[in-house]
Parts: C-alpha cells; sequence; structure tokens
C-alpha cells in the first residue's frame, strides 16, 4: 500500500502541474447540484456490507443516508475498497468517505476528518489454549493483521521484528488465517470477530486482550473547509439527540461508545 | 453476519458479464494494438522499431495493477475524467497491446526467411507481401501462446476492483465479506473461470489441427 500512497502522491504532484482543478468545493455546491457522492466499504460487517439484496448496507452506510437527509440532497453510493478509498476522495470522484476511516496524524496530511462518529475496537483474537494478556506476549508469534490498518502500524511500530507479522489484503482472509492456523493471533476489529468466531466454535478461538480503540471521522480533502465545519456540526447534533446512538443499536446492539472529540 | 441466500449465487454469477464484457473489449482493443505493435516492430523502419520496442518495454515493465491505478487516477487528474469501465478497458487494451504485439512479432519472425525472399521475388510490395504471405502462416505459429495470453487476461481481470471495477472476483469477495463462506463463494468464481477459460482453450486446439491440416502432406 505503500506503494500506491506513493502513486497516489506522483499523481496529486502531476495533477498541480497538469491543470488546477475546480477550486475548492463548498456546502453551497453539493445543495445547489442536488446529489452527493459519499465512498463507502461494503468490506466490513457491520460497518459496511452487501445486506441480503446484494445492496450497500450497515452502520456507515446508514450514516451516509443521514447525511443525505440533513442536506436534502439525494446520495449516491460509491463503494470503495480500502486501499482506495484516499485515491477516489483526492481525485474528485467522491465528495465525503464515510467508511470506518481511523483517524490518525499520518492520514491527516493528505486528507481531513471531522470528529469522530463511531469507533471501532481493535482485538487481539487467539485460540483458548494460548496465554496472551498483552502486547508483549505477542512477541515470537505470527500475528494476522489486514494490510495498512491501524493495528499494522501499531504492531510494526511498538514490536518492531520482535513479531512475525503476517498482512492480509482484507478482513475475512485474516479471520480465516487465523481459524486455519496459518498464524498465532491476529489484531482485528471486535465485533466482527466476535460474530465470526461464534459462527465457528471448532477453532475455539476467543478475545485476547483491547488493543486500542480507534474513533473514524467521516473524510474529505483538505480544502473542503465549510463541508467539514458541516460534518462536525451534523455529528455533533446527530450525537446529542440520540440518532447515531439508535443506529448504533441497530447494528451493534450496543449504545454508542464514548467518542473523544477535537 | 447474515447467511448466503440464492441472490446472492445470481449476483455472483451474473458478475461474470462484466469479467466476460472487459475480457472482449480488451481483446478487441489490445489486438488492434497489438497488430500495429507488431508490425512496426518488425518493419525496417528504425525510428519505428524503437518505438515499438519502448512501448513494449514500458508496458511489460510495470505492473498491470499500476497501469490500471493511473489510466484510472492518472486522467481525473489531467481533467478527463473516465468511468471505471473505459479505463479498465483501456488499461487492459494498451497492456494486452504490448504482450500481444510481442507475441505476433515473434510468430512473424517465425516465419522461414524463404518465404518474404520468395515473396519479394514474385515483385510483391510490403502490403501484399504481409497479407498474403508472411501473416497466414505466422497465424497458425501464434496460436498457442495468443490464447495462452487471453486465458491469463480473463483471469487477471479481477484486478480492475482497484478502480472500483465489480467483475466476477470482487464480487465473490463482496459476498464473502458479508457471509464468510469462502469455500462455496470462491469453489463457485473458480468454476466459472474454468467454465470461461476451458472452451478457449478447446478452441484453440481445433483451431491449430485446423490450421495445420494445411500443412500436412
Amino acid at each position: 500500500m505503500k506503494l500506491i500512497r506513493f502513486l497516489a502522491g506522483a499523481l496529486l504532484l502531476l495533477g498541480i502541474a497538469a491543470r488546477q482543478p475546480a477550486s475548492a468545493q463548498t456546502i453551497d455546491e453539493i445543495v445547489s447540484r442536488g446529489t452527493i457522492n459519499i465512498g463507502v466499504l461494503v468490506d466490513l460487517p457491520p460497518y459496511g456490507i452487501l445486506n441480503d439484496k446484494q445492496e450497500p448496507d450497515g452502520y456507515d452506510i446508514d450514516v451516509a443516508k443521514l447525511i443525505g437527509s440533513y442536506l436534502g440532497v439525494k446520495v449516491n453510493l460509491v463503494q470503495l475498497t480500502s486501499p482506495n478509498r484516499i485515491p477516489f476522495l483526492l481525485t474528485n470522484k467522491v465528495d465525503l468517505i464515510v467508511a470506518t476511516f481511523g483517524i490518525t496524524p499520518e492520514r491527516a496530511k493528505s486528507v481531513m476528518f471531522s470528529i469522530p462518529y463511531s469507533a471501532i475496537e481493535n482485538v487481539v483474537f487467539a485460540p483458548k489454549g494460548k496465554t496472551i494478556t498483552k502486547l508483549e506476549d505477542l512477541k515470537g508469534l505470527r500475528v494476522g493483521v489486514p494490510r495498512g490498518t491501524v493495528q499494522d502500524v501499531l504492531l510494526s511500530k511498538s514490536l518492531g521484528s520482535a513479531v512475525k507479522i503476517s498482512r492480509f489484503d482484507d478482513d475475512p482472509s485474516t479471520y480465516q488465517a487465523l481459524l486455519a492456523g496459518q498464524v498465532d493471533a491476529i489484531a482485528e476489529t471486535g465485533l466482527t470477530g466476535d460474530l465470526f468466531y461464534a459462527q465457528h466454535p471448532e477453532g475455539d478461538i476467543e478475545r485476547k486482550f483491547i488493543l486500542l480503540q480507534q474513533p473514524n471521522g467521516i473524510t474529505m480533502r483538505k480544502d473542503q473547509w465549510s463541508l467539514h465545519q458541516w460534518c462536525d456540526t451534523f455529528v455533533y447534533f446527530t450525537k446529542n439527540d440520540g440518532e447515531l446512538d439508535a443506529l448504533y443499536q441497530k447494528w451493534f446492539k450496543k449504545p454508542l461508545p464514548n467518542l473523544p472529540t477535537f | 453476519m447474515r447467511t448466503l441466500n440464492l441472490g446472492d449465487f445470481e449476483y455472483i454469477v451474473f458478475a461474470v458479464r462484466w469479467t466476460l464484457l472487459l475480457s472482449f473489449y480488451a481483446t478487441l482493443a489490445g489486438g488492434l494494438i497489438g497488430i500495429a505493435i507488431a508490425l512496426l516492430r518488425t518493419s525496417s523502419n528504425r525510428a519505428s522499431r524503437y518505438l515499438a520496442i519502448g512501448y513494449i518495454r514500458l508496458f511489460q515493465g510495470t505492473p498491470l495493477l499500476l497501469q490500471l491505478f493511473l489510466v484510472f487516477f492518472g486522467a481525473d487528474m489531467l481533467g478527463i475524467p473516465l468511468g471505471a469501465e473505459f479505463s479498465a478497458i483501456l488499461g487492459f487494451g494498451l497492456n494486452a497491446g504490448a504482450f500481444l504485439g510481442e507475441i505476433w512479432r515473434g510468430s512473424i519472425q517465425a516465419v522461414p526467411a524463404g518465404q518474404v525472399e520468395a515473396a519479394r521475388a514474385l515483385g510483391l510490395h510490403y502490403g501484399p507481401r504481409m497479407i498474403r504471405v508472411v501473416l497466414p502462416q505466422a497465424l497458425r505459429i501464434a496460436i498457442p501462446p495468443t490464447v495462452g495470453f487471453l486465458v491469463n487476461m480473463v483471469k487477471s481481470t479481477s484486478l480492475a476492483a482497484i478502480i472500483g471495477f465489480v467483475e466476477l472476483t470482487r464480487a465473490g469477495q463482496q459476498i464473502n465479506n458479508a457471509t464468510f463462506r469462502p469455500f462455496v463463494i470462491f469453489g463457485l468464481v473458480a468454476a466459472i473461470y474454468f467454465v470461461l477459460c476451458w472452451p478457449l482453450t478447446l478452441a484453440s486446439r481445433r483451431l491449430e489441427t485446423r490450421l495445420a491440416a494445411a500443412y500436412k502432406r
């Protein structure tokens, strides 16, 4: 993914050199256009999946639709994959991303985040027989992570070469790898893992410890200031009036976690 | 997490039309570019030879995935937005052009030099010489590697997922990500690819035997 990020950067320079695209997008433009293109993931239940009618559905999709209804515009959902989220945004193919995008200073160099509207619990899963209670216990083990994710960066940074990291292309492969015994443990989304391993009791796999709580923000380009202000207001408002909580309850059967803000 | 339903199977099976469409148009575009490249590459003009070599080096030497990426996002940066479908066809076509061009260059050069000399001796110019003497013989030689490449391309159309093109493999992934039934889903996807590629191989064999018959005594 480093390569893709590098290319995205190279393309960006190319774009600046070639022709300056239209001036910074404002909220008025979107409202007068009557539609908003929102990038979502369909790879990460229950944040984003294809439902039994093969349409995008999930917490993020419901949030995207709520954005549309508050803006009074039609929502055009664009299905993204984890590695192509930033390129789609930077090339104006989508106006916003609502795709479980973890807020990090590294990413904030190229995009802008709203205050968090959801959080993901990153949990270490392993078979019941293994004693793993803290980060240091992972030393010498083979640990699976989805490539380029927050947990990938965190493990590489804190344990370095003491841990053998296997990077997978998406979440299902990561869960499957642990079940198949290709890795000793994985660092993954807690709720999805709970569901998956409940379906596969033969693996005898359980939660070991919470690696981190990752707050996610609505993501936009660095020059979309008026949209950024609107999104912050939207998250603030729907958090206070209980709408976000209701959506969270619908998909996660839990109340909205306490989301730090900035 | 939901269970697999009939609609999911339909979704996957119908996604094959995107794989087919992309393969078809990419073959068409790649074939046209390939012929041009093969002719330039075998021409007696030094400049056109180097042009063809440069093209082939560029597309054979960089990953297809990044070519797609550059076509799709690069076009936008230059202010000419292309859709995912058109970008995929263009990307695959440009790539296939390089590989087919090189395959066909080899086939053209494999036609015995005596044939070209004889055609010259009969006073045939470049056009008729190529069309009536060299290319029909090169065709026979070109079939197995060409089909081999096309079969490979059908399977690599799954790379188009990077630019948001939902074809067979991506559709399978999407359903698997919702239902977590990899063996059923990817088994089905693999079976569909087999159904697509096997007839291609069969047709290639038949064509080969038919063309070879002309050279039997």
